[in-house]
């Protein structure tokens, strides 16, 4: 288990929304399914004061804070407000934004990660599934039901394509430590090196399976910076150049970021 | 979002950029009434968007006298099939030095990463290749408003400090544009001063509604469609249509054809909450492409409801063959419901693969 355990409590923005007053419900589902404190408040500015699947609903993060333990953010506001809301996140003494939402401009990602370092709050995503810790903690999309508790840990920049490999493993009898999705944007805040890292850290994860795609170098990069055993995998071996492939980041740009060069180089490893 | 070059120049010139004197014509009858205003001798310059424009015969020096006949046979061509519709005419500048600068957003960091090198008007990956220690790097956190002193010292040394003030013009431009590159190649000196003799400018296409940008010119009319719909689409050059839920699934999914050596004619992700009516535009969308001859619908996902998406399939009413692996909510109910329209379920991604390559063989 990396990032956060059962005792976390959570705190939603975009709550009101249409995805993020679902996945409310289906949160808090998990965590009460495993005796976790789950989400203890929902916010949206100008929706203070109303109730989401029974979460109490605030103006602002740091209202939530006054009557609410928690330590945690899950971001489902619109793109337009996305960085904003990883920015008050982070001014608020969270130690951890993991932010669902897709289409971020690039530039409020880098100004919203930059800020979050000030403050030691770590980024996931944006344009993630979240990430979950079987028997610990659901922060986001996940299908909770494929999981299974282990000692794997998986680290990807896809979402359905993790639960492919989530519901493999765990029909191999390979359950899972935690499973990071760290988004399919060019600029992400938590890397594969410092999920890695946090795995490093971590007793129960002893392998790690890392699921990338075209474009960029952060596979390498990782791969290179750890000491555990590693299993990949590279979609995209058939991207064509200069091709944004679903994901904003799933690009081969300047002769940069191919599939086959990536697998070589981890191959090497 | 590409700009073309005199696009990317008027946004340069208008944040202080100085750029060479020249218009815009669009037929070669036009330039007659610039001539009187261009220099004797002066450059025409296609409006394409492709790499190595001026070795593709793009570029062109001509003068007064000859202007005319060079802008109309340039009009004829297509520049690496691209056709000619556009053409900067422009003053040819007595060049003493070219210079390269660049702004990019680089994933490594987060942060703008600046390029500067005094071997201007090269192919800049070609020079990191062969010469990396030539290239000159800073990286700006985007919190910054201004690249600090001591960086642009460190990446001038010898170069004029009018330099030092373009780049700090073309940081302005790649902040207030929304800029996932902004790129002077070659930046150059004359005796008159120092101008942007090409530019470059890409707009991340997160930011083009707020940019005031309503249409994305790089897509394809079939992609901007997609669009429309909300899903992810590139057109490819295969026969087998392609339709996944989420960017790494259905790459994998194009792997997977490539692997059993098939051709994927497109990429389609739907995105989250594949409903019914979604399901039938992309089936439809694919359908559309005449050179796709079967469909592979690869979905799974824990709240995908099977028996929307199957019902999305059969409404879609296309000719062609298609053939459907599903996972997530009402299984069974989805099966059933296609198997009585004859449609084929497999289990697995590679069975519903390796089915559809079959299908074309």
């Amino acid at each position: 288990m990396i990032y956060a355990d059962k005792s976390a409590g959570i705190i939603v923005t975009g709550a009101t929304g249409r995805q993020g007053a679902f996945h409310i419900a289906l949160m808090n589902e998990y965590a009460k399914s495993i005796g976790g404190t789950g989400v203890v408040a929902g916010v949206t500015p100008g929706k203070g004061g109303q109730e989401i699947h029974g979460v109490p609903v605030y103006n602002s993060i740091r209202d939530a804070m006054a009557d609410c333990d928690a330590g945690v953010s899950v971001i489902f506001v619109p793109a337009s407000a996305a960085g904003d809301s990883i920015m008050e996140s982070a001014s608020a003494g969270l130690s951890l934004a993991v932010t669902i939402t897709e289409h971020i401009p690039v530039h409020d990602t880098m100004k919203a990660i930059a800020y979050a370092k000030l403050h030691d709050c770590a980024v996931v995503g944006p344009n993630c599934p979240g990430l979950l810790s079987p028997g610990e903690i659901k922060l986001g999309i996940m299908p909770a039901h494929l999981f299974s508790r282990g000692n794997i840990g998986v680290i990807s920049r896809s979402g359905t394509l993790t639960y492919e490999i989530v519901d493999e493993l765990t029909k191999a009898g390979l359950g899972q430590s935690t499973v990071v999705g760290i988004g399919g944007d060019p600029v992400i805040g938590q890397t594969f090196s410092d999920v890695l890292r946090r795995f490093e850290e971590d007793g129960q994860t002893k392998a790690v399976v890392l699921i990338g795609e075209v474009g960029g170098a952060l596979e390498e990069e990782g791969a290179r910076s750890t000491d555990l055993p590693l299993a990949a995998y590279i979609a995209g071996i058939s991207a064509p150049p200069e091709k944004r492939m679903g994901h904003a980041g799933a690009i081969i740009e300047g002769g940069e970021g191919d599939a086959r060069s990536k697998i070589e180089q981890l191959r090497k490893m | 979002m590409k700009f073309l070059e005199h696009e990317a120049k008027s946004v340069f010139a208008e944040h202080g950029i100085p750029i060479p004197g020249g218009f815009l014509i669009r037929s070669a009858d036009e330039l007659s009434g610039y001539l009187e205003k261009l220099p004797p001798e002066f450059v025409l310059k296609a409006q394409v968007d492709v790499g190595g424009r001026g070795k593709a015969g793009g570029i062109l020096i001509t003068d007064r006298q000859n202007g005319v006949a060079t802008a109309r046979s340039l009009f004829g061509k297509t520049i690496k099939g691209v056709p000619v519709r556009e053409i900067l005419a422009e003053e040819r500048l007595p060049i003493i030095h070219e210079y390269y600068a660049s702004i990019a957003v680089d994933r490594s960091t987060k942060e703008a990463l600046i390029l500067f090198t005094e071997e201007g008007g090269v192919d800049i990956e070609k020079l990191a290749r062969e010469r990396p220690f030539a290239i000159r790097r800073a990286s700006v956190p985007l919190l910054m408003t201004e690249i600090p002193p001591f960086m642009l010292r460190d990446l001038l040394r010898g170069a004029p400090n009018e330099a030092g003030r373009i780049l700090q013009c073309l940081y302005t431009v790649f902040c207030r544009k929304d800029a996932i590159l902004a790129e002077i190649n070659p930046l150059v000196t004359t005796s008159s001063g120092i101008f942007a003799a090409d530019a470059k400018l890409i707009v991340d296409d997160n930011a083009l509604k707020r940019q005031g940008i309503s249409q994305n010119r790089d897509l394809t009319e079939r992609e901007r469609a997609a669009e429309r719909h909300g899903f992810s689409y590139v057109e490819l050059d295969g026969n087998i249509g392609v339709i996944g839920n989420g960017a790494g699934l259905t790459m994998a999914t194009l792997d997977l054809i490539d692997f059993f050596n098939g051709k994927a004619a497109n990429f389609l992700d739907v995105g989250g909450g594949a409903d019914q009516e979604r399901v039938m535009h992309a089936v439809r969308l694919v359908a559309g492409v005449p050179s796709v001859r079967v469909i592979i619908v690869n979905l799974l996902g824990g709240i995908t409801r099977c028996d929307e998406v199957a019902r999305g399939i059969i409404d879609a009413k296309i000719s062609q063959e298609v053939i459907v692996r599903l996972a997530g909510t009402n299984e069974e109910e989805g099966r059933c419901l296609l198997m009585e329209k004859g449609y084929r379920m497999l289990d697995s991604m590679e069975e519903a693969v390796r089915a559809a390559v079959e299908a074309v063989r």
